[in-house]
């Protein structure tokens, strides 16, 4: 065959260009540890996220002195947790999943990205130095509302991060006389034991309790209040933990029972008694 | 005129890219260019190469030819 | 008919009629994505939104199915049967079958796209709006897979009349060495039946009867992926026929000839090869395909630079050879002998220019682990505008200023137009596909109605996000105005009195002929052999590991949008009509039987 000298020049030249290529590649892969999304994780049925021990409750979670675990659920058009919360100075690894159609977890602006497969676990160790706080978005077209989806990764300074969660079982209302109940319950996902103190304020009323939560378990108590200390009509609450605070509105009623009874009443009642037990951290936001 | 007329318009065409990267460039030795000063620029460019076309091809032949070929691709 | 004139249609009048209706489908597809088109640019950058943000993903299925499918493909079998006629200067060996396919093809996109417009009107249940790569779960009407798959089957049986064309006339010349022209479109061919098996398995096995309710669920990543081992190739489907217009009508007119036949042939040869190999560079972020397989595509996807990479040096070596045989002169002086007045040329030369910027953002897409910084952002956007968008679309419409007049035998309405309107085209490119790459560096996220955000705002390094939006919007109302010169042409010219001024159906000479070229590269069997072993060796673990993983039909995922109702007549229909069919056919065969064996 027939090359002319300067089209050899430039052939050659071309393929030292392509393999350098595949050197630098190469040399970021197994010199610098850049590793890729791939097929370590096991498949997983999206239909029965909710019973998952991983993606069950999707969260952030420690996993060592500075290594934590972030589960997140993308699904139209959310994502689960939002935000997202870590430490600076941290190493989290990121397990994201779908519930119904192909998404992405992708942190603007930086290289954490993935494709968010139903069936399928992406897994992503990353590096955080500096806090910071990003955006995330959804770049693979899911529907109709594609453009609203959106979460937020916050990279806290590390003495600002914490891991602790308050929830609060209360009544709403009960007749004078009765005792008011407050389950109150401390989640602590970090490693180390938190020792804390639980505060209930209500009316002119404060009740403390130290409490301490071993690592990564769940402390629960219970606060009883005498209506007729209070008296008849609402009284607010506040239980405090740390930065945390929820709060309520307690109505005492001389009689209850015919209200009880009626049926338009249930539905509200229902839905107030579920309004009692929310979560501390989304009502931190 | 210096070059042809449709040697001209593929000039000023080419000089939309440069001008667009121009800012990102500049801005690596810390130059921050605005839209506005980029714009009065890339005009300052145009009329210049508008000049130097149109002026009658009284120099040597060998100056235009590598005047193109800067402008040029 | 005039003596002196020597155009396509002197020579092949029935064959022009085809071509020329190719190409009026190519360009009203152009039409359509072109509309559709800037209907985004305005919402997306929010200069102006007048549709809700849910049809913009109608709008964006439409624009991308439209210019890729239909405007692409359409112009692709035009130019292909222009190039098998013309150089083996034979007629096509039944000008019905010829027009059976082109037909096949303009009733599947017609399906296809009612399909998707439908998205547009509420009260027909029918969509489509899945984006040019139709990922499942996300479900259309099946008008839509049923249209693509006739769309295919046309393009199948074009891609046989060019080679029974050629077996023809290889019996009469055996010892003949395959003209160039043809020798690309039989590469090309055998591409695009390998690649089109992919997307072909997807469609027919799976998201079809997926889609009528025949089965209850498939393997979203088993199917993503075969869209993949179609969806890489068929950019290459798209770009080889721009490749064999800066092959073969380049060099031409740019008053010279070919630099190498033989070179241009190991192109050829490469890209069947290594076209395939490769889609799982598509896949770099999917979870459920391990690191060595994408590091597999990447390898093969480097060395396919090499093609383009000596491309880029015939194209360049050709010009400059033009350039001199028209009295040009200096390194870098001879740029100004070259004929920038010829709208051809000039556009052809520029769309080359852009497909230079386009393998440098290629090359990032290509590399594996950068790749994680831009993947599905704006920057990919930008990246195929520049390919798809210009290096393809640019030539194609710089082409037709020298095909229209030789398939319509009337003048070009007018030269000046049509430099105003390549160039035009390069400097609104310039705008938008700049401002894509540099969103996509930020973030910014491609597909996407809104991307302005409620909880942060993406952060520009250099100027601001609102500035890259204008850039955007600008090149768009280029484009535009572009595009409505490029029409005003090709109506101008459908519309002029026939001319006897036309140039002869020639096309580039070579420098170093075929005679050059080694006889093993016209063996094409062993090409296709090599290319279905690499694909072989670079699909089979990959597909049987995501389907051992997955299962055949995946997990329990509803399809979204769930079920039409008109879906559930349309199953009916099909069983019924088929049953019915059948009973016929039994009925025949009962009729006929005895018969024949009385």
């Amino acid at each position: 065959m027939n090359i002319h000298t300067y089209e050899k020049v430039w052939l050659i030249a071309a393929l030292v260009l392509i393999v350098g290529f595949i050197a630098t590649i190469t040399y970021g892969s197994v010199a610098l540890g850049i590793t890729m999304v791939g097929d370590q994780e096991e498949t997983i049925e999206p239909s029965e996220l909710n019973d998952d021990e991983r993606f069950g409750e999707p969260r952030v979670e420690q996993v060592g002195e500075n290594e934590y675990e972030a589960y997140v659920i993308a699904q139209t058009f959310t994502f689960y947790p939002d935000p997202i919360e870590v430490p600076a100075d941290s190493e989290v690894t990121f397990y994201v999943t779908s519930r119904d159609v192909i998404h992405s977890f992708s942190v603007a602006g930086t290289n954490i990205n993935t494709m968010v497969i139903p069936g399928e676990v992406s897994k992503m160790t990353v590096e955080f130095d500096e806090p910071d706080e990003y955006g995330v978005v959804c770049n693979e077209y899911c529907g109709d509302f594609h453009h609203t989806m959106e979460g937020l990764l916050h990279v806290v300074p590390e003495d600002e991060f914490d891991m602790t969660e308050l929830s609060v079982e209360a009544d709403d209302e009960i007749e004078l006389g009765d005792e008011a109940t407050f389950d109150v319950a401390v989640e602590n996902a970090a490693l180390d034991d938190l020792e804390t103190t639980v505060t209930l304020e209500i009316g002119n009323e404060t009740f403390e309790e130290t409490i301490t939560v071993a690592g990564g378990e769940t402390h629960e108590t219970t606060f009883e209040v005498d209506s007729s200390e209070l008296g008849e009509g609402d009284h607010d609450w506040t239980v405090t933990v740390d930065d945390y605070e929820e709060s309520g509105t307690l109505t005492v009623v001389e009689d209850l029972e015919d209200e009880d009874e009626t049926d338009d009443g249930d539905d509200e009642d229902g839905d107030d008694d579920s309004d009692g037990d929310t979560d501390g951290g989304e009502d931190d936001e | 005129m210096r070059i042809s007329k449709a040697g001209l318009l593929i000039v000023l065409a080419l000089l939309a890219p440069l001008l667009v990267e121009l800012r990102t460039v500049l801005s690596w030795i810390n130059v921050e260019l605005g839209v506005l000063e980029t714009a009065v620029i890339g005009a300052l460019i145009v009329g210049v190469i508008l000049v130097w076309a149109f002026l009658p091809e009284n120099g040597d032949d060998e100056s235009s030819e590598t005047d193109v070929s800067k402008s040029g691709p | 008919m005039s003596e002196a004139r020597d155009a396509y249609i002197d020579n092949f009048p029935a064959e022009a009629k085809v071509v020329r209706a190719a190409f009026y489908s190519s360009f009203f597809a152009l039409a359509l994505g072109g509309v559709f088109g800037i209907i985004q640019t305005l919402h997306r950058t929010d200069f102006y939104r007048f549709i809700d943000p849910a049809d913009y993903y109608t709008v964006l299925t439409a624009h991308g199915v439209f210019l890729v499918i239909s405007f692409t493909i359409f112009f692709l079998v035009g130019i292909f049967t222009w190039a098998i006629t013309t150089s083996l200067d034979r007629e096509v060996e039944d000008i019905r079958f010829t027009w059976a396919w082109y037909l096949l093809m303009a009733v599947g996109i017609t399906l296809s796209g009612i399909a998707i417009l439908a998205g547009f009107i509420d009260s027909i249940d029918m969509s489509a709006s899945v984006l040019f790569t139709f990922y499942a779960p996300l479900q259309a009407h099946p008008l839509f897979y049923i249209g693509l798959v006739l769309f295919v089957v046309g393009t199948w049986l074009a891609g046989l009349d060019w080679f029974r064309s050629w077996w023809a006339w290889k019996a009469e010349n055996p010892d003949e060495r395959i003209p160039l022209p043809t020798f690309m479109v039989l590469t090309t061919t055998l591409m695009w039946y390998l690649a089109t098996l992919g997307v072909a398995v997807a469609i027919l096995f799976f998201l079809l009867p997926w889609s009528l309710g025949l089965i209850e669920t498939v393997n979203p990543l088993l199917t993503r992926t075969l869209f993949w081992f179609f969806g890489h190739p068929v950019v290459y489907f798209w770009l080889m026929p721009a490749y064999m217009m800066w092959y073969i009508m380049l060099p031409k007119v740019s008053g010279g000839k070919l630099f190498s036949d033989p070179l241009a042939r190991v192109v050829f040869v490469l890209f069947l090869i290594l076209s395939v190999p490769t889609g799982i560079h598509h896949q770099y972020l999917d979870p459920g395909i391990a690191e060595g397989f994408k590091f597999i595509a990447m390898t093969n996807t480097m060395f396919l630079l090499l093609p383009s990479l000596l491309t880029a040096f015939t194209v360049v070596a050709s010009m400059e050879h033009g350039a001199r045989q028209r009295g040009g002169t200096g390194y870098v002086g001879w740029l100004k002998a070259l004929p920038w007045r010829d709208p051809v040329f000039a556009g052809m030369a520029l769309a080359g220019l852009m497909f230079a910027a386009a393998g440098f953002s290629g090359m990032i897409n290509a590399g594996m682990n950068i790749n994680y910084l831009v993947h599905n952002t704006f920057w990919v956007v930008g990246h195929f505008h520049l390919t798809v968008g210009t290096a393809v679309a640019l030539t194609f419409m710089a082409v037709t200023y020298w095909f229209l007049p030789q398939v319509t035998g009337k003048a070009l309405w007018s030269r000046s137009v049509a430099l105003g309107q390549v160039v035009l085209w390069f400097v609104g490119m310039t705008f938008m596909s700049n401002a894509m790459h540099r969103g996509g560096l930020l973030g910014i996220p491609r597909r996407t109605a809104e991307p302005q955000y409620d909880g942060f705002e993406f952060e520009a390094a250099v100027g601001s996000v609102g500035e890259l939006d204008a850039q955007v919007a600008l090149g768009g109302v280029l484009l535009t105005l572009s595009l409505v010169l490029f029409f005003a042409n090709v109506i101008g010219t459908a519309l002029n009195g026939r001319s006897d001024a036309l140039p002869a159906n020639e096309y580039a000479e070579t420098l170093s002929g075929p005679e050059d070229a080694p006889l093993v590269l016209d063996n094409l069997k062993l090409w296709t052999a090599i290319a279905v072993v690499l694909v072989i060796f670079a699909y089979t673990f990959p597909l049987l590991s995501i389907i051992d993983r997955g299962g055949l039909l995946g997990p329990d995922v509803n399809p979204f949008p769930v079920s039409l109702e008109s879906v559930a007549f349309l199953t009916f229909a099909v069983e019924h009509l088929g049953t019915a069919a059948l009973e016929s056919a039994g009925n025949a065969v009962q009729t006929v039987v005895p018969g024949v064996i009385r």
